[in-house]
This record gives structure tokens, C-alpha cells and sequence, in this order.
């Protein structure tokens, strides 16, 4: 054997997986690590664009006070963006798992209505969404025409009726949006051995039983993986007003310091949020790792 | 003997025929439970293909059609001249070309990149792993918001605005739209094939590299099929990043030209409504609307394309990958 730069076995096989792995690490300090640090650094300064390009001048905290304190907008949109965040994701999440379940049995056409249930993703997400909910398309016509309201007006109270009609409007685009993680949990129950039904089943257990004790049980990863997707696709998607606001603070009205430090607030608050996750997961995945 | 043969025939038949009631009380007991299967999965396959069926049915309409309150689905006439405009407006071949490059570009230097990352990642051991698994999940979490304005400036100090090259340079790094999730992907991926293939690479005189291009590579085919796909729609579906560094409309892709599309509709429809008042602007809006979506039918018409071919692969490769791995 060849003895190249006389490294150890163990020293060699460190180095090879540096030097796959180096290319992202170069990607990381350019893309991710120095935008990042820069970006805190504009958000601490006014920054203003003069000849000899962008001029800092130093203002402390005063970006972030202004935008708790003086930009009217800003909070609202945040607000906004977090309820429709809390009310979505977990419809998102049930509805995902329920069509998994369905799309998972065998039956006819099931590559067919695999394809259908993803159809979405293609085609109605970023520029055409938009377009589509300016038209109402994003709507299905049997909750906004058709009447239902009054017809329904009969039995539910007006006052109950109203938020509940408004909840199975935006349903359509909780069902559109669920597609990848669909993917993900038809992936989860393919991996759950039969054997385990059939154990499950001859202690008695109804389809019911088993559902809770056995497919929820094993796929508490993947709902872990959805959560975390669906929340990060809902603070970043294209219809999210929060990234249009910032946009138009940064790039429209030329205000790079404000629109960074609103971008820092708003990780900020998605990172409290995936780490509100994380500690509710911990236990479950903790439990599910020990199964093996 | 005879008697004998004759209970044993007789038992065999009492058993297939208790075997047959069984069968067929379940068999009756699933006709209807199949039923109501199949309509709650039709009833659920209309919700995601009605936004195609509405695109479609408005793109082919004639303005008399889209404001006749009797049509709803099918037009009277079938016209493409709203998809004659809709092109014109869209600039489509051009923006078809910046759409192509951004997207398959991207895609195909992505998946060159997060396999080879994604591969150093999960069959190597080496100090401070654990930390740059958890930069990779960190760079998935950080909304493009926060890190909008430096990568701005930076693209813009490099004078790479209105060329490709600010989606073409983080691809080859492996990053780019969606980067870090394409190297999880893969991560997940490598980890779950049996390390035997690789040992016999490597007792047989195969360098790293050499191990990874000849025998790890051809069978990250699924994963590749997966990561490529949804490179491509994402980077198609794209709004936020064109909108950054392709400012001239030359450089405009599908995406961006749809978007401007629907903009200057949405500025005479206003104007109808100032100059002429409200009434018209009721009989004028709709007319756009249906050239709008003549130009969002041309705008997924090529992804839609390529998923039609890709869906059945597609499906079962993501099912092959193992992304659903923690």
C-alpha cells in the first residue's frame, strides 16, 4: 500500500470526511454564517447609502425598540402570522395523518391518488397561490356560495356559525399545504412491520386500539419532522405577510438597518418556537428511541 | 375405508364451506366499507385537483363566458386567445429559458453537491461532526429573511445582480433554495445502506472519492429523483429570491413574469374602474381574470409536465429514501 502524508488510518479517514463535507462548510461562513453576524451588525446601525457604499452609523437598539414601539404595522402582522401558525399546523398535522392512513391501505389507484394528493405542491405554491386566493380559487365554492350559511343559520347560533365557516375556508389551504408531509408519513408507516399489527391483533385489539398503541407510537418521529416542517414552511411561504413587510422596509424604502433587525425579531420568535417543540418532543422521541 | 373417506370428504367440506361463509361476511361487510373509502378519497382528490380544474376551465373561457352567471365550469366556446395574450404578456420564451437555467441548473448542481456532503456526513466519524450536523439543521431553520439584506449587499458588491450566478454559486456549495433539507435528505439516505459494498471498494484498492463516485452514487438514484424534483419546483415556484437579483425584465423568470402579469391587470382593471366608473369595472375584471389564468396554466404547465412523467417514481422513491428517518 501507497502511505500518503504518513497520516494514521483514523487520521486519513477524519481527513476524508472533512474533505466531503468542506465544500458546505465554505458555503456555511459565505451563505449563513458571515450574512448572519453582518446582519445583526447592520440591525444595531442606521445604515445609509452614500457614494463609497453603505454607511454605518452606530444607534444601538433603537431599530428594535422602533419596531415594538413606533411601527404600527409590524406587531399586527406578527400577531397574525403566529395565530394563523397555532391554528394550521396541527389541522395540517391531523389531516396529513389521516390521508396517510388512508393512501397507505391497498387499493386501487393508490400511485394515482398518491400523485393527486401532491398535486398541490406543484402547482399552487409561491406566485400561482397568490394568484389563485386573489380570484377566491382558494376557496371551495360549497362553503362560500351554495348558501350554507343561511342554511345552517337555523340550527347553530349566528355567533358560533361565523368563526366556524371561516375555519373550513382556510381548510382548503390547510389540505394544499400538507402534501410533503403526507409524503413523510406514508414513508413513517411503510417502515412499521406487519408483524406488530398482527401481534396486536391477536391480543384482541381493534383497528382503533392499534392505531393508538401501535402506528402512533412509531411514528411519533415523522410528527416530529412534519411539526418542524410545517412550521417552517409556514413562517417562510409566499403568501406570509411578515417576509412581504420586510422585504418592502428593506429593499423598498432602502432601510437596510430596520428591515434586519425585523428580520432578527422574527427568527427570534421562530426559534422560540421550534425550541417549544423541541421540549415537548424530547420525552416521546427520547421513549421511541429506546424501542430501537 | 369408504365410510372413513367419505367423513374425511365431508369434514373438508364442512371446513371450506365455513371458510367461504367467513370470507364472504367480511367480503359483504368491505363492499361497504371500500364504498365509503373510495368516496372519502374522491371527495379529498377534488379538493387538490380543483385548483387545475379551475385554472383550466377559466384560461379556456371567452370574457361573455366568465361573466354569463349559467357557466361555471365548462365555457360555451372553447377560446385560446387568452392564452395568446397571456404569452405575449409573459414574455414567455425568454422567461421559459431564465426559468430553465434557474431551476434545472440549481437542481442538478444541487444534487452533485448534497449527495457528496450528504455522503461525508453520514459514512464518516470525525471530531466536530455533531456540531456541523447541527450548523446543517440550524441553516434549514434561519428564515431567508433574517439574512436577506448582507446576501443583498454582498450579491450586489460582487456584481452578480441580473445574472444567474447568485443561485448558481450556493447550489454548488450546497446550499441555495432549501440546500440544508436536500444534504438531510441525503444524510438519511446513505445511513441506511449496508456498509459491506463500500469495505469491498476500499479492501480492493478504491480511493474515497473513487468509493463514493462508482459504488455509493448509483445508488442514491432515489434520492437523487427525490431531491431533483423538488429542487426543480421549488426553484420554479420561486418568488422571493428572482424578485432580489433579477431586476431587468430579460432576466425575469416564469414566475416573476406571471407576478408582474397580474400586476399590470390589476392597474387597468383599476383604471377601467376610475375612468368609467364602478359598473364597468364589474364586466372588465373577470376578462382578466381569465388571461391571468391562461398565464398561470403556462406558468406550471412545465413542471406539471415533468411531474406527470416523475409522479409514480417519485412517490415510491421517497418511500425508498427513508426520509421519514429521524
Amino acid at each position: 500500500m501507497k502511505k500518503k502524508l504518513g497520516l494514521s488510518m483514523r487520521g486519513r479517514h477524519i481527513l476524508e470526511g472533512y474533505s466531503f463535507i468542506s465544500l458546505w462548510i465554505a458555503g456555511f461562513f459565505l451563505f449563513m454564517a458571515v450574512p448572519l453576524g453582518r446582519s445583526f451588525y447592520f440591525s444595531i446601525n442606521n445604515m445609509e447609502s452614500s457614494k463609497n457604499g453603505l454607511q454605518a452609523t452606530y444607534v444601538g437598539m433603537l431599530n428594535y425598540r422602533s419596531a415594538f414601539s413606533t411601527d404600527i404595522d409590524f406587531l399586527p402582522l406578527l400577531k397574525s402570522t403566529m395565530t394563523t401558525m397555532l391554528t394550521q399546523v396541527p389541522l395540517i398535522l391531523i389531516f396529513a395523518m389521516f390521508s396517510a392512513l388512508l393512501l397507505n391501505g391497498k387499493i386501487k389507484g393508490r400511485t394515482i391518488f398518491r400523485g393527486i394528493f401532491f398535486l398541490p405542491v406543484i402547482i399552487a405554491s409561491g406566485a400561482v397561490l397568490k394568484e389563485l386566493m386573489q380570484q377566491g380559487a382558494a376557496q371551495l365554492p360549497i362553503f362560500t356560495q351554495d348558501d350554507l350559511f343561511n342554511k345552517l343559520g337555523g340550527f347553530i347560533p349566528e355567533n358560533i356559525l361565523e368563526p366556524l365557516l371561516k375555519y373550513a375556508d382556510s381548510l382548503t389551504l390547510v389540505m394544499w399545504d400538507s402534501g410533503v408531509q403526507i409524503l413523510i408519513f406514508i414513508a413513517g408507516l411503510q417502515t412499521i412491520s406487519p408483524q406488530l399489527y398482527e401481534a396486536a391483533k391477536m391480543d384482541g385489539a381493534t383497528k382503533w386500539e392499534s392505531f393508538w398503541k401501535v402506528t402512533f407510537p412509531m411514528i411519533i418521529p415523522m410528527l416530529f419532522v412534519n411539526t418542524l416542517y410545517s412550521i417552517v414552511n409556514m413562517f417562510t411561504k409566499a403568501d406570509n405577510k411578515v417576509m412581504d413587510y420586510i422585504n418592502q422596509q428593506a429593499f423598498q424604502k432602502n432601510n437596510y438597518g430596520y428591515g434586519a433587525a425585523l428580520g432578527w425579531i422574527y427568527f427570534v420568535l421562530i426559534a422560540i418556537v421550534l425550541a417549544i417543540v423541541f421540549i415537548i418532543f424530547r420525552r416521546s422521541l427520547a421513549a421511541s428511541e429506546g424501542r430501537g | 375405508m369408504t365410510t372413513l373417506k367419505i367423513r374425511q370428504l365431508s369434514d373438508i367440506s364442512v371446513k371450506t364451506n365455513a371458510v367461504w361463509k367467513h370470507t364472504a361476511a367480511k367480503r359483504g361487510r368491505s363492499i361497504v366499507g371500500m364504498a365509503f373509502y373510495y368516496f372519502v378519497l374522491l371527495s379529498l382528490s377534488f379538493v387538490f385537483v380543483y385548483p387545475l380544474l379551475y385554472i383550466i376551465s377559466k384560461s379556456l373561457m371567452r370574457p361573455e363566458d366568465v361573466a354569463d352567471a349559467t357557466i361555471r365550469w365548462i365555457p360555451k366556446m372553447f377560446s385560446l386567445n387568452n392564452y395568446k395574450i397571456a404569452a405575449e404578456y409573459l414574455n414567455y420564451w425568454p422567461s421559459f429559458l431564465n426559468s430553465i437555467i434557474i431551476s434545472f441548473g440549481s437542481a442538478i448542481l444541487q444534487i452533485i453537491s448534497c449527495s457528496l456532503i450528504g455522503y461525508g456526513f453520514a459514512r464518516y466519524r470525525f471530531p466536530g461532526q455533531a456540531f456541523w450536523l447541527a450548523m446543517v439543521v440550524f441553516t434549514f431553520l434561519v428564515p431567508p429573511q433574517t439574512i436577506v439584506v448582507p446576501l443583498f449587499t454582498f450579491f450586489l458588491d460582487l456584481g452578480w445582480m441580473n445574472t444567474h450566478l447568485p443561485f448558481i454559486v450556493p447550489a454548488i456549495m450546497g446550499h441555495g433554495l432549501k440546500g440544508a433539507l436536500f444534504v438531510l435528505i441525503f444524510i438519511q439516505f446513505y445511513r441506511q445502506l449496508p456498509h459491506v459494498l463500500e469495505e469491498a471498494a476500499r479492501i480492493d484498492g478504491a480511493g474515497a472519492f473513487r468509493t463514493y463516485w462508482r459504488i455509493m452514487l448509483p445508488l442514491a438514484k432515489p434520492a437523487m429523483l427525490v431531491v431533483f424534483l423538488f429542487s426543480v419546483v421549488w426553484h420554479w415556484n420561486d418568488l422571493f429570491e428572482p424578485n432580489l437579483y433579477l431586476l431587468v425584465p430579460e432576466y425575469f423568470n416564469l414566475s416573476q413574469s406571471m407576478a408582474f402579469f397580474n400586476g399590470i391587470a390589476d392597474m387597468s382593471a383599476q383604471q377601467a374602474g376610475a375612468s368609467t366608473g364602478a359598473a364597468s369595472a364589474i364586466g372588465q375584471a373577470p376578462t382578466l381574470q381569465n388571461q391571468i389564468m391562461a398565464g398561470v396554466m403556462l406558468t406550471i404547465l412545465p413542471i406539471l409536465l415533468l411531474y406527470l412523467f416523475t409522479q409514480r417514481y417519485f412517490v415510491e422513491s421517497v418511500e425508498r429514501t427513508g426520509i421519514a428517518g429521524e
